[in-house]
């Protein structure tokens, strides 16, 4: 080490000795194996594949049109909330259908219980997820950390779906419906069809 | 990063996602190793960062800056793997409850290696030699073949560009 030939003005002394801590410690200089950079690469297009199986259009491609569905399904919320009102519900988010099924709308209806949320999916025009597919609901963060809070078909009608989240909601503001593939394992898809952001 | 590059990022371009696993795979790999102190495991979590960051690439914000984004990212998923990693070896000599040291110290490693990742080749070179590998200034000149004058002011010039780039991370 050097630091007598190293000293910088005086008036940078504390500063570049807080940096020089950093700095003298070994993991600061750490680089990741090549093999990271390939293996994530590889996980990109493999979900990108999958995504694009199924559906061309990726979320991301359509996010600026999701964001015009929140507003619309804002006002659906508000009439769903007025007919709600009356029954006991905590908090009641807006779903707009995402490019992959546009004409799809609802609510969720966040209630906590004793044992977590309780998350009530009243769903219009989302098709019954077809034979080796099935819908995935999710709560998720602005950290890109999800939650499942549950899986359901519609093949039997367009009942009220019911989820449970173990969560703490106010740490994961978005609601995501998925679309996933049996067998493909438990990462949340990019098949999402339906989405909304529980304000607080 | 520029902000085309980072618009791109924020629709998921895999070419945009490349250029920010160049820029921040280092300081992720440092403070998640500084986390986590086991080199398989901070690959691991470099790996699960980055593709958390892909997937959620949509909801970061192209006007605010990517490295706090990344950061939050990194950290948090190497906790994650700290607490998996500890349920599965089982060992009661583990605090499952905040592991490693403290978020200011491992903010600091990420920010020191963002910084340094951005000095010109021969600065970081000279600025390695020093603190790594634990040379002197002789040292280092001799290794390089350099006159002991240009490695003092290389090294100087280096920590100068460090304290600008570190300036917003000083204490008020």
């Amino acid at each position: 080490m050097n630091k007598s030939e190293n000293t910088p003005e005086k008036a940078g002394e504390f500063e570049v000795s807080r940096i020089e801590r950093v700095l003298d410690d070994e993991t600061t200089w750490a680089t990741p194996p090549p093999h990271v950079a390939e293996d994530l690469l590889a996980a990109i297009r493999s979900e990108r594949e999958r995504a694009s199986a199924k559906h061309p259009i990726w979320l991301r491609r359509f996010w600026p049109r999701v964001s015009v569905a929140l507003a619309a399904a804002a006002i659906i919320a508000l009439v769903a909330g007025i007919l709600l009102s009356s029954q006991g519900v905590t908090d009641r988010v807006p779903l707009a259908g995402t490019e992959l099924e546009p004409g799809a709308s609802g609510t969720a209806a966040f209630t906590a219980t004793g044992s977590g949320w309780a998350i009530r999916l009243d769903l219009t025009d989302l098709p019954a997820a077809e034979s080796g597919y099935y819908y995935e609901g999710w709560v998720w963060n602005d950290e890109g950390e999800g939650v499942s809070i549950g899986t359901f078909h519609l093949r039997g009608g367009s009942d009220p779906v019911q989820l449970w989240a173990g969560v703490d909601v106010d740490a994961y503001p978005w609601i995501w419906i998925t679309l996933q593939e049996e067998g493909a394992g438990p990462a949340a898809s990019d098949q999402i069809v339906m989405l909304g952001l529980r304000e607080p | 990063m520029d902000p085309e590059t980072l618009q791109r990022f924020s629709s998921g371009d895999e070419a945009a996602i490349k250029t920010v696993y160049d820029t921040y795979s280092g300081p992720v790999y440092a403070a998640s190793l500084r986390i986590l102190r086991d080199p398989s495991w901070a690959a691991d979590a470099t790996q699960q960062t980055f593709l958390k960051a892909w997937r959620a690439a949509s909801s970061y914000d192209p006007q605010r800056p990517l490295g706090p984004w990344i950061f939050s990212i990194a950290r948090r998923t190497a906790i994650d793997i700290y607490r998996k990693e500890s349920r599965r070896i089982q060992s009661d000599q583990i605090d499952l409850a905040e592991p490693g040291p403290s978020l200011e110290v491992i903010w600091e490693v990420f920010e020191v290696r963002a910084a340094v990742e951005q000095l010109a080749d021969d600065e970081r070179e000279v600025i390695r030699m020093s603190h790594f590998d634990g040379l002197t200034h002789s040292e280092i000149a001799h290794r390089l073949d350099i006159p002991l004058g240009t490695v003092k002011s290389r090294t100087h010039r280096a920590h100068q560009k460090l304290l600008a780039l570190l300036d917003h991370t000083r204490d008020p």
